[in-house]
């Protein structure tokens, strides 16, 4: 039962259960008005959450798409108990903190030391993005040309100091893969962190300066613990971001030599598209998704509680 | 106000008829962009000009990207799409692809089997049946520097050092023989002889360019070793023949060039590119690729250093002689086909000897003897990949399985770990047959 009272909103009686809550107005025209876009979400989403979820307790290949057959949770009992997928974990999670760790460091740089003339050139920020417009697997390709041996420009740079190393073999493919992507993607961090940078008010500094403190004071008792948000979104972001990395890698090293570069995601590829075990790659991609769940909740938390800090 | 109307109703008409005739081809051939299409463009042109405009049907081509292609286009196959009635289909992609392709034989002419090299035909025949045309054959050439080999054959002082490198690293005093004669170990002691790091008056810096990244086609190259030291995938009925002394035997001929620092540290991430790369500039003196690159390495403009001097000879020789993986790319027939008895008139026509003429004039690389002796001048390697794939191709058992793209992904990431120095050569044959025996039985 519904009725209406003065004030304008609706009290609403669920079946005489005693549980009632009150929905104003201005809630309600809230609630409609994001409608269509949950509903669009929950089509577009829920949709193929739902198939994934059913091919993911399913023996299911290309040919079984439309009539997969029901085993239960074998599918993810494969997935954990296989050594390559927790080695692709592995990977991802140490690619994942080392690029992000470079990534805000970096950013955070260049963010304070660029700071002054971004202010005054706002133009020069759309410079340093450009990174972030070219497609990884392009940079890819890009980077296969770069670090080639014999006409590549980082192993000619190399060799005029007397240093021949082999950039992409086992001893340092790691830290060149992890290379790539903070170059191209600090300037996102960049971007974040200037932006968090202004939203300082400057009358602190004034005010701390009339006090005597420096600049490394003002760093540390100023920017630093009121930047600690904006680091934090930095790093969960790019963070997120890293770990799912597939494409320049991919094209780069196959995800080689041996496995020694295999991340999730292409890991969950080969899975699915080239050993065609499309019910075990699903799972995969489920048990993924709630890693991340459990991650981003715990992220949240801890930056709520910084923030109320 | 009304004309407006009358010139709004016209355009709308025009478009609509202007995107209906675009529409209209009534056969279409899903593809990949590049110098494929193109050639092919070049057959269906003349089909659609003889045979189609008689029978009164066009055949026309829907392009996909190349990036991701076999994944977009088995998607669309296995979810019965019928917005394309022919497709490329590949040797290592046929069984995954057959359950949504039909047969062709009957489509095709009986004297086929006459027209096409066996091994072509094998390559896109699945369960006993034929899949697709044939168009395009790929096979691996040992590519050497033709004007060191001469010197080497010629020059006293380079034989005796070549002896000495040999007996130093191979334990046997060799002498070189012409790159046609090779077996796998001459084919070693020369990539020896032609390393810096072991023959200081080396012309080139190392011997060989090996391909050894995680990649399934660089895997195809290597087994030209096992193959030809008498092993194969498996048995004909099934059983898992990874773990062999033949495939052992032909990891350590790869292991020999690596060790010894007689390909390019890089090797461990080459592929097609790069080995042509090392190869082009003068850095080694042979190389193990695909028929394909010759025109690059050949060409004056892309490799000045090479061009002019490039040999050719058939993969090194073992126990069981030369032997090369061949493959092919083709034209298969969408099992959901609405369109099917016409599309069948087009591969019929595309398997005569007229089409794959044009084909091969195009670019393409016909898997027809007679086609490619006859293109010699234009294409000086076609005669030698006509009889190489003739004489010394072969399919894998098991190369056309469903299963095939999974096995070579196996054997591309274990020996992959061998060649990057992760592991050692038994426990990646051991690891890669259970790995494979797994696959079989799922």
């Amino acid at each position: 039962m519904a009725r209406q009272d003065t004030a304008g909103s609706v009290a609403l009686d669920r079946h005489g259960t005693g549980r009632r809550f009150r929905v104003t107005r201005r809630r309600r025209d809230a609630l409609m008005l994001a409608a269509p876009l949950v509903v669009f979400l929950g089509l577009w989403l829920g949709f193929p959450f739902l198939t994934n979820l059913v091919y993911s307790v399913s023996e299911v290949n290309f040919e079984t798409l439309r009539a997969p057959s029901f085993i239960g949770l074998d599918n993810y009992a494969r997935a954990i108990q296989d050594s390559a997928f927790w080695a692709a974990m592995g990977f991802s999670l140490r690619f994942a903190v080392a690029a992000t760790l470079a990534q805000v460091l970096l950013g955070l740089v260049i963010a304070l030391a660029l700071r002054p003339l971004l202010v005054r050139h706002k133009a020069l920020m759309a410079l340093i993005l450009l990174p972030l417009m070219i497609s990884p697997a392009l940079i890819g390709v890009m980077y296969r040309l770069i670090l080639n041996e014999f006409v590549g420009v980082v192993p000619q740079y190399l060799a005029m100091v007397g240093l021949y190393p082999n950039l992409l073999g086992p001893d340092w493919v790691f830290a060149t893969v992890v290379a790539i992507e903070v170059l191209q993607w600090t300037p996102f961090a960049i971007l974040l962190l200037f932006t968090a940078l202004q939203n300082i008010p400057t009358e602190l500094y004034d005010a701390a300066r009339v006090d005597g403190a420096g600049p490394w004071q003002c760093f540390w008792r100023i920017t630093l613990p009121l930047l600690v948000p904006g680091l934090a979104i930095t790093a969960f972001v790019r963070f997120i971001d890293s770990f799912r990395v597939f494409d320049h890698i991919f094209v780069l090293t196959g995800g080689g030599p041996g496995s020694l570069t295999t991340s999730v995601s292409i890991y969950i590829y080969r899975s699915f598209f080239q050993q065609q075990q499309l019910g075990s790659a699903v799972a995969t991609s489920m048990v993924l998704l709630v890693l991340s769940l459990a991650a981003l909740y715990a992220s949240m938390r801890l930056m709520l509680r910084k923030g109320e800090a | 106000m009304r004309t407006r109307i009358r010139t709004l109703a016209l355009t709308a008409g025009a478009t609509v008829a202007l995107a209906a005739g675009a529409a209209q081809a009534d056969v279409t051939l899903l593809f990949w962009p590049g110098p494929e299409s193109e050639a092919m463009q070049q057959v269906i042109d003349a089909f659609n000009e003889g045979p189609g405009a008689e029978a009164g049907f066009e055949v026309d081509q829907l392009l996909f990207s190349r990036q991701g292609y076999f994944d977009k286009q088995i998607a669309d196959l296995a979810a019965g799409s019928t917005e394309f009635d022919l497709s490329l289909v590949t040797t290592y992609t046929l069984g995954r692809y057959a359950p949504f392709l039909l047969p062709i034989d009957d489509y095709l002419p009986d004297d086929v089997g006459d027209l096409y090299a066996p091994v072509a035909l094998d390559s896109l025949s699945f369960d006993g049946s034929l899949y697709g045309v044939p168009t395009d054959i790929s096979a691996h050439f040992a590519f050497y520097r033709s004007d060191l080999m001469d010197e080497l054959l010629a020059n006293p002082d380079w034989q005796a050092r070549y002896a000495e490198i040999a007996e130093a690293h191979l334990g046997e005093a060799m002498a070189p023989v012409p790159p046609a004669a090779w077996t796998w170990d001459d084919y070693v002691a020369t990539t020896l002889f032609f390393t810096q790091a072991l023959n200081p008056d080396s012309p080139t810096r190392f011997g060989a360019a090996l391909q050894l990244k995680n990649l399934i086609f660089n895997i195809m190259i290597w087994q030209g070793t096992m193959v030809s030291h008498g092993g194969d995938w498996m048995t004909a009925d099934g059983e898992v023949t990874v773990d062999t002394a033949a495939a052992a035997r032909g990891l350590e001929i790869f292991q020999t060039i690596i060790d010894a620092g007689a390909t390019p540290p890089g090797s461990i991430n080459y592929e097609f590119g790069e080995a042509n790369q090392a190869f082009g500039t003068g850095q080694s003196a042979t190389m193990l690729q695909w028929n394909a690159a010759y025109n690059i390495v050949n060409d004056p403009e892309q490799m000045p250093v090479t061009a002019g001097n490039i040999g050719v000879a058939p993969m090194p020789a073992g126990p069981e002689g030369n032997r090369t993986h061949t493959h092919s790319l083709g034209i298969g027939l969408n099992a959901a086909s609405e369109n099917a008895d016409q599309a069948g008139q087009f591969l019929a026509y595309l398997a005569s000897e007229e089409a794959m003429r044009i084909y091969g004039a195009a670019g393409g690389t016909p898997p027809m003897p007679r086609v490619l002796a006859d293109m010699a001048d234009e294409r000086p390697e076609f005669p030698l990949v006509g009889e190489f794939v003739d004489q010394y191709g072969f399919v894998v058992t098991g190369g056309t399985a469903a299963t095939a793209v999974p096995m070579y992904e196996v054997l591309a990431e274990t020996f992959s770990s061998v060649w990057g120095g992760q592991n050692t050569i038994e426990a990646a044959l051991a690891d890669a047959q259970t790995r494979i025996e797994e696959l079989m039985a799922q």
